[in-house]
């Protein structure tokens, strides 16, 4: 095996570095936020003081679910408040 | 035995939570480059992107057609993601002078080195480890030794050795054995 064919691979394997930890973290954690959001959705369907406090802060309301509010999740879950 | 792209999607769209979790870690460096290298994100927008993307492939994976066609939609969806991303900055203007002029050729590099990086899973522990290490995440060779628990000076020629399996592997399924030089 040649220094050229090391050097390319080398390089190849340089290409793609870890993503930040935490970002693959939340990203794994998706179905689990979705989860949460359908269980903040259903609280409030139940209970308007709920909402009410659930959209006035929406990043407190996932976060008190244990879900990091990333702005994929904010916006997917004040999508769903405006069909409720 | 390492499940294909394929039978990862499968297995994801049938619930299968650490098969998203695996799916997630196998891809995440990919979206990751394309993000930052192919079009030199902020470290800000790319975690963005990078959420973004990820939210979508789980809402949209019935979408595939093909499980096996997995990687190149990912890439697809990663590179309008980013677009849509640099057009909230309020940018208008044709896709063509959106993206970095190399960003064809970037992207073409990152997939073949995620051809590299899936023959790697196929190595043994060790060989992946080193590798990873010190190619991907810079390590020096003390740094390595230290967390391997392996004499500094025996580093080079593991790392040798390493490369000429890897290679090996390329060249049985048929990847780029000999990547050419960009």
């Amino acid at each position: 095996m040649s220094a050229s064919d090391h050097d390319n691979l080398g390089r190849l394997i340089a290409a793609l570095p870890p993503a930040p930890e935490g970002w693959t973290r939340a990203a794994q954690e998706l179905p689990a936020a979705r989860r949460g959001i359908d269980e903040i959705v259903a609280k409030a369907e139940a209970d308007a003081a709920y909402r009410e406090r659930v959209v006035a802060d929406l990043e407190s309301a996932l976060a008190a679910e244990g879900i990091e509010p990333t702005p994929p999740l904010l916006d997917e879950l004040r999508n769903r408040f405006r069909s409720v | 035995m390492i499940p294909t792209e394929g039978q990862l999607v499968a297995r994801c769209r049938a619930g299968d939570a650490a098969a998203w979790n695996e799916l997630v870690e196998r891809f995440s460096r990919y979206v990751y480059a394309i993000c930052s290298q192919g079009f030199r994100l902020s470290e800000h927008d790319a975690e963005d992107v990078f959420q973004d993307v990820f939210t979508r492939v789980y809402t949209h994976l019935d979408r595939l057609r093909d499980d096996d066609a997995f990687r190149p939609w990912l890439a697809q969806l990663t590179r309008r993601t980013c677009i849509d991303r640099i057009r909230s900055g309020g940018r208008e203007a044709p896709v063509e002078e959106l993206e970095p002029t190399d960003v064809d050729e970037t992207l073409s590099m990152l997939d073949e080195a995620m051809t590299v990086h899936e023959a790697m899973a196929e190595l043994p522990e060790n060989c992946r480890d080193i590798l990873d290490r010190f190619f991907a995440q810079d390590e020096s060779y003390r740094t390595i030794g230290e967390a391997l628990d392996l004499p500094p000076g025996t580093i080079a020629s593991r790392i040798s050795r390493c490369l000429e399996k890897l290679k090996a592997l390329l060249e049985e399924t048929g990847g780029p054995a000999r990547p050419e030089t960009r």
